[in-house]
């Protein structure tokens, strides 16, 4: 009894004190499980979501800064429009004219996921921004050298006292902003969301196309991420110029050999281009690679050894379900762009 | 007397314990850039950065219980001198063995960014495959068939069966624990990392980087490196 007594004491005392002091405490940022979906991977405890941490991340992430010549944010190659990832870009471009070998991957649903990356070498989302940031061929900055710009910002001061309660700036707690930021990153209002809900239904193709790919897609593509977030081998030969193995550069295990992470289908429409490598330009030149051009290794992925086999009927009726993936609602939504913020049309992109 | 010792051995006393890692190339004092040195086959070598994490830093008397001076992850790096000195208190009572680990627990290593001497920025983290580097000793030499004849041993790995935790135990001789404040001096010698368990030469491995055999038997062999200077 003593105990609680002397806790809420302090606990009075110290918000008080932060009302003296003119510091408010964050705001709590409530994080929804959509209905019927798996519990969330990421531990929200370490991280509390609050609205001020979420906006601070929101800055970060669409801060120029955090590349060494001010070029390149995280929002250059993650674009709301494509759900987060490059529009048009087979490949990222990097600082100094440089390429990366990987195809933007959309951000979205991150808090299920356990692993980064389409080789899953990351093992924690607070971790993830540490790549980009500081690799030569994409943000090419140091951590110290983002700590020290964020620094001398007066308006980063206070943003960072108003989500972490100091004005310290370290690496902890921008990566911290960050995962508060993309955590909420969440599309779960798509079509085929309504028509689970019971609020709407498809049409004909839609439900004759989600017919179809129950049936030949959703082992590896599955509901309700359209990710079982596995590693495979879809029978892409490897690029000569890339020399990207994928998954067995991170686990040095010949068996993971051209292996990557299964996409979210989700907002697939928007994504394009496909493929670790960004090699497919349409969903048109995916479904040929399934059904014609796949190149069968030891590693290929054993529902796959025969090919997928895919008339051009079912081409048309899985697109159409596809199609119900897109969540405009996502795409557009003004709370994932800073304020002031113009979301590039897609027609005007520049390369 | 009796009482005198009892007084020691119960926690009475409260007693500094600094340890000094001291960093050297055979007999010779480490200097970073402006010195070349021959490594076991050979090979000249000069260092251009050499540091490492130091954990579980305990104590152990005749008793056999260990006791732990501190649960913190140190990074002991050659371009920072106050890094090299460690400060402890502890209870007085005797001990005859120091040990720590030179690596960082698995767990620091999948649970987001860290702080401290923990931090990613210190640049001994991996991003691109998660995990801490736990040593690195990277330099040039006229043997590395590499660009701009570099060489870089970069240690790390702490799932199995790549952990390149180790564990290093040293005696510590009972002069240098009888006075009220131990100082205790390690010389780490940077030769071992060449030729200790395995051999390991610059001209056949000028890069590790990343977990896996080459880094173990590193590990192996760096695990070696520490003796109390007397």
């Amino acid at each position: 009894m003593r105990t609680v007594i002397t806790i809420s004491c302090l606990l009075l005392l110290m918000i008080s004190l932060s009302w003296i002091s003119g510091l408010k405490p964050p705001s709590p940022l409530k994080f929804t499980v959509p209905k019927n979906w798996p519990q969330p991977h990421y531990d929200f405890t370490k991280n509390p979501l609050t609205q001020e941490g979420f906006l601070l991340g929101r800055k970060l992430f669409y801060d120029l800064r955090l590349s060494v010549d001010s070029t390149v944010s995280c929002a250059s190659c993650h674009q709301q429009f494509a759900a987060f990832s490059t529009f048009e870009h087979n490949l990222s471009h990097g600082v100094n004219n440089s390429l990366t070998t990987r195809n933007a991957p959309a951000l979205q649903n991150l808090a299920w996921q356990k692993e980064f990356r389409l080789d899953g070498g990351i093992n924690h989302l607070d971790l993830q921004p540490l790549m980009p940031i500081t690799a030569s061929n994409e943000m090419g900055e140091t951590l110290a050298g983002i700590i020290q710009k964020l620094q001398q910002d007066a308006e980063y001061k206070k943003m960072f006292t108003a989500a972490f309660g100091t004005s310290l700036i370290n690496t902890q707690r921008i990566m911290k902003a960050l995962s508060q930021y993309m955590l909420m990153l969440v599309s779960c209002n798509s079509k085929y969301d309504q028509v689970m809900r019971g609020e709407t239904s498809f049409i004909l193709p839609e439900q004759l196309g989600y017919e179809i790919f129950k049936q030949k897609c959703s082992s590896c593509h599955k509901e309700p991420l359209f990710t079982d977030l596995s590693y495979r081998n879809t029978g892409m030969p490897v690029d000569n110029t890339l020399n990207d193995y994928g998954r067995m550069t991170i686990t040095g295990n010949k068996k993971d050999s051209l292996k990557f992470k299964v996409p979210s289908l989700r907002n697939v429409a928007v994504t394009y281009p496909y493929g670790h490598d960004g090699r497919f330009f349409s969903l048109l030149n995916v479904f040929e690679h399934y059904r014609k051009n796949m190149v069968v290794s030891e590693t290929t992925d054993s529902l796959l050894v025969h090919k997928l086999a895919l008339s051009n009927y079912e081409i048309g009726q899985l697109t159409a379900f596809l199609n119900t993936l897109t969540d405009t609602a996502f795409l557009k939504n003004p709370l994932f762009a800073p304020d002031g913020y113009t979301v590039t049309p897609s027609f005007i992109h520049v390369h | 007397m009796a009482l005198i010792s009892s007084f020691v051995i119960s926690n009475g006393h409260r007693r500094t314990i600094t340890i000094r890692f001291k960093h050297k190339v055979g007999s010779q004092d480490l200097v970073l850039f402006n010195k070349t040195y021959t490594n076991p086959f050979g090979e000249p070598i000069t260092i251009t950065r050499f540091k490492y994490y130091v954990s579980h830093i305990r104590v152990t008397g005749a008793d056999q219980k260990e006791r732990t001076l501190s649960a913190k992850t140190f990074l002991v790096d050659e371009a920072d001198s106050a890094s090299k000195t460690l400060i402890f208190t502890d209870d007085g009572a005797a001990f005859q063995t120091l040990s720590f680990e030179i690596g960082v627990d698995s767990i620091l290593n999948v649970s987001g960014v860290q702080t401290g001497d923990l931090d990613p920025l210190k640049g001994m983290f991996w991003t691109w495959n998660s995990g801490y580097i736990f040593a690195k000793m990277e330099g040039v030499s006229d043997s590395a068939h590499a660009p701009a004849h570099s060489f870089s041993w970069d240690v790390g790995g702490y799932k199995s069966p790549s952990n390149a935790k180790r564990s290093v135990q040293l005696s510590v001789p009972a002069s240098l624990t009888a006075s009220s404040d131990a100082v205790i001096v390690i010389d780490a010698d940077l030769l071992k990392w060449f030729n200790a368990t395995h051999t390991l030469k610059i001209s056949q491995h000028p890069f590790c980087h990343q977990a896996g055999d080459l880094a173990m038997q590193i590990a192996d062999n760096y695990a070696n490196m520490f003796s109390v200077a007397l």
